[in-house]
């Protein structure tokens, strides 16, 4: 069977530093083609290769057949190659309907037209996103969704899905994997990259594994269990270090003094007069659905959103009570919260790694120099780059050009340099490869031994079962129940997360 | 005039001192059963304080004064001319009670009661907690000199700040005031450094003082109920008890001053919106019947005016565990704890019974 799309031995170097090396892989026609790998393996390099983001510097792209050098994203796109970016790449002015029929618009266009077609088509993907809103007012979700729909609109005979289900929910991600089916029915073919492992084990009929810029291994679904796959991206056994049973390698750590306490925090329909404490020393997880109301609180509590103007309940820090305008305040009292989005908030992505560490040392009044100073600034870079485990060609370097794990190290490094006494992480090791996620829960663990009050948001149960030693479970709102490490299992944070 | 703004500003937005919040019950001060659930105690009316003397516990119940050892029936020592509000053992022994309006006396080992104790310009009234600094000086808490002891509520409901502390020096019968204006003193230990931890309830408070009654620190705040006598634990820390709890409801009526003032004008104490030692004992109570109880069965967030409550702190009276009673239960109005023997004995005033739970059946570490 001949493949839609090939590569053979492709190399590809950024600054003479190679991403990919002496690659092949092949896609045939109607399968979806799972592609995994740690976080800087190279995937999202060949993937938009083939998308026509990237040339190769050496190696052929064949499609169809024939060899083809895209120049660009179009160029790929008339030959059948579609690409959902892991960053989105909507037009946030224009709508939903504008954004999904964007490049393929009629000479005359009728925007009511335009909305009918849109609506009928995103309800066919089972998609419940308004297509007359704007694409700025939507979720981290729905602008995902609406990323999916366009390039499915366009007809596409590949489709490159980069992590496409991480800011999913359950349902949405239900609706997803059946499009994914039924895309494939249609024969078109798919590449799939996900850290969600169990999701490519599912949903794939070949899977790519890649480490360090070079392909490990090809083979059929079927011959993949986790641990396989696991030990091909890192080279060593992690699941057991990731995520064993609740309170395995670490004793749990006791009480210290009430760094936190939020009592009847209301803000509209999402925070419920919620209440709960953190304490010093201690990691406190808290698991919930989506919607329950977790970041919001965070965000209020670090000065990101505020709270309902009349009533709103208070948050004490260290016994006082405080209101924050802006982060700004939070941070100066010792309050840092590293946020789920790191795309949109977690950093500044066109200046460097040492800017973006340096930038959030000034705005904590941290800095040593009166004026800025380049060299204060490198030294900083390279002292947290270190401390952190911050894989890049050098600190000059741009943080859109990072991997996720290592985007998501800068956004802790930012944090950090910020001497807090309160670490909130928000999803901290969302769109995270197993080896970062490691790397990640290892710094979490290091913060709480430090005596710093640490609060971790997840959504994934083993890593909240894995890094806490306390377990509040949020719901509609509010924290609805509480666990120590100790008694916390998978069935009970889940019952009361729902019922 | 700007504090007078602020002050409505406040009151108008719900926010500040206006804010009905009240920290939760969560960490080490989760909610549990233990103390519900702790196998039956002595009987005994109103118990107040405990104190332990030669390898038994002596408590107050009333104008009487009672001995008991584990395992042993509890005999009466002593019955002095006024009711007992607070004890004090001394290192050698020595037991000093404090009588309501009739001052402090010292009390022999056979349970003859001395005078020798009382002397004038001592405080007599109100007395709510002593401890021993040395076999010749004790530190004394006066809960209000406004109001009488069995009026607690009242000086709550009047937000008074009308506590004292003081330092009696038994040898040469003098006094000295340490500390004025503060919001109830209910507790006080000697701390390793010699310290003073005075725990006042109306702020709801542990406070750390000089021995010459200077305020050094706030050692635990924003305490979830309203705290009362402290006691040195065997492991090395302190039990703290919460005698009454808070409840946004209680905060409310403490927030709201007309309210407040007709309903200590109008209403019988028993029936107050107020903190108590027990609760649910009377149908005329402003919150009984279906607004607690449905089926039956009491609701999940049924408030409760009363409840049982026992803290176990660690040297840097950092909550480690605790006991509850929870509402609905018949433990509450726990006033004094001590640890003796690996048995912790409690005082439920609001109960009528003394609780000794066994700390090597594990039920309390």
């Amino acid at each position: 069977m001949q493949p839609v799309v090939e590569l053979k031995n492709v190399t590809k170097e950024f600054h003479g530093i190679p991403a990919l090396r002496d690659i092949s892989f092949d896609l045939r026609p109607g399968e979806v083609h799972a592609l995994l790998g740690e976080n800087g393996a190279g995937k999202s390099t060949l993937t938009k290769i083939m998308a026509g983001v990237y040339e190769v510097t050496s190696g052929e792209l064949i499609v169809n057949g024939a060899r083809v050098s895209f120049k660009t994203p179009a160029e790929a796109l008339r030959s059948g190659i579609a690409m959902v970016f892991q960053e989105t790449s909507l037009v946030p002015s224009l709508t939903v309907a504008q954004n999904i029929y964007l490049g393929n618009e009629k000479f005359l266009n009728r925007l009511r037209g335009i909305y009918i077609a849109a609506q009928q088509f995103l309800q066919s993907l089972n998609f419940g996103v308004d297509p007359t809103m704007y694409v700025s007012q939507l979720g981290a979700a729905q602008k995902q969704m609406v990323e999916i729909a366009r390039a499915v609109h366009h007809k596409a005979r590949v489709i490159i899905f980069d992590e496409p289900t991480a800011t999913l929910t359950p349902e949405e991600k239900h609706h997803f994997f059946a499009l994914v089916k039924r895309l494939k029915r249609d024969g078109v073919s798919i590449i799939f990259i996900s850290h969600a492992l169990e999701e490519a084990l599912s949903i794939s009929d070949r899977i790519t594994i890649m480490r360090d810029g070079q392909h490990v291994v090809t083979d059929d679904a079927k011959n993949f269990d986790r641990d396989k796959i696991i030990t091909a991206m890192v080279g060593r056994t992690l699941s057991d270090e990731l995520y064993g049973k609740a309170g395995d390698g670490h004793a749990t750590r006791p009480y210290g003094r009430k760094m936190l306490s939020v009592q009847n925090l209301s803000m509209g329909r999402m925070v419920r007069n919620n209440s709960f404490s953190v304490y010093a020393g201690q990691i406190t997880g808290i698991f919930g659905l989506i919607g329950s109301g977790r970041t919001e609180t965070a965000k209020i509590i670090s000065g990101v959103v505020k709270r309902d103007f009349f009533h709103g309940g208070e948050v004490k820090l260290e016994g006082r009570s405080v209101r924050y305008r802006v982060p700004r305040q939070a941070v100066r009292d010792g309050i840092v919260y590293v946020t789920e989005d790191r795309k949109i908030e977690g950093f500044f992505e066109t200046k460097s790694i040492a800017e973006n560490i340096y930038l959030n040392l000034l705005a904590a009044d941290l800095n040593k120099s009166v004026v800025i100073s380049y060299a204060e600034m490198m030294e900083l870079a390279a002292t947290w780059t270190k401390r952190l485990n911050v894989r890049a060609i050098s600190n000059a370097a741009r943080v859109v050009e990072l991997s996720g794990g290592n985007q998501q190290k800068v956004v802790i490094a930012r944090a950090l340099v910020q001497q807090p006494k309160l670490v909130i992480f928000d999803e901290p090791t969302r769109g995270v490869d197993v080896g970062a996620i490691a790397e990640l829960h290892h710094v979490i663990n290091e913060l709480a031994d430090a005596g710093l009050a640490v609060v971790v948001i997840s959504s994934y149960l083993p890593e909240i079962l894995n890094l806490a030693d306390r377990i509040l479970v949020s719901r509609q709102g509010r924290v609805v129940e509480e666990f120590s490490a100790d008694e916390a299992t998978e069935e009970k944070i889940m019952y009361a997360a729902v019922h | 005039m700007s504090a007078l703004v602020g002050s409505w500003l406040e009151r108008f937005l719900g926010r500040g001192r206006a804010a009905v919040t009240v920290p939760p019950l969560d960490g080490a001060l989760k909610p549990n059963n233990r103390l519900e659930d702790a196998p039956r105690g002595l009987v005994s009316h109103a118990p107040d304080n405990l104190v332990a003397c030669d390898g038994a516990v002596l408590w107050s119940s009333g104008t009487r004064l009672f001995r008991a050892a584990a395992g042993a029936e509890p005999e009466p020592v002593a019955t002095l001319d006024g009711v007992i509000s607070a004890l004090a053992v001394s290192p050698r022994g020595q037991i000093a009670v404090a009588c309501d309006g009739k001052g402090i006396s010292i009390l022999a080992r056979d349970g003859t009661v001395t005078d020798t104790g009382r002397s004038s310009g001592w405080p007599s009234a109100c007395i709510t907690a002593m401890t021993f600094v040395d076999e010749a000086s004790l530190v004394v808490c006066v809960g209000s000199v406004q109001t009488a002891l069995d009026a607690w509520q009242r000086d709550l409901m009047e937000h008074r700040r009308a506590g004292e502390l003081w330092k009696l020096d038994l040898a040469a019968r003098t006094a000295k005031r340490l500390a004025a204006g503060l919001g109830y003193p209910n507790g006080v230990v000697v701390a390793a450094d010699q310290s003073l931890i005075v725990s006042e309830a109306w702020d709801v408070r542990l406070v750390r003082r000089a021995p010459d009654g200077r305020e050094l620190a706030i050692v635990l705040d924003d305490l979830p109920g309203y705290p009362g006598r402290i006691a040195a634990s065997a492991r090395g820390g302190y039990w703290l008890t919460v005698f009454a709890p808070r409840s946004p409801l209680i905060e409310f009526v403490l927030r709201e001053d007309d309210y407040r003032r007709a309903m200590l004008a109008e209403v019988p104490p028993a029936y107050w919106i107020a903190p108590a030692l027990r609760s649910g004992v009377s149908f005329h109570e402003p919150m009984q019947g279906g607004a607690l109880k449905q089926m039956g069965i009491l609701k999940p967030w049924a408030p409760t005016l009363s409840y049982g409550l026992v803290i176990a702190l660690d040297t840097n009276f950092v909550p480690l565990q605790s006991l509850h009673s929870r509402a609905g239960g018949k433990r509450h109005g726990i006033t004094s704890a001590v640890d003796i023997d690996g048995r912790l004995w409690l005082t439920a005033k609001g109960g009528d019974e003394i609780v000794a739970i066994d700390r090597a059946a594990g039920e309390v570490r």
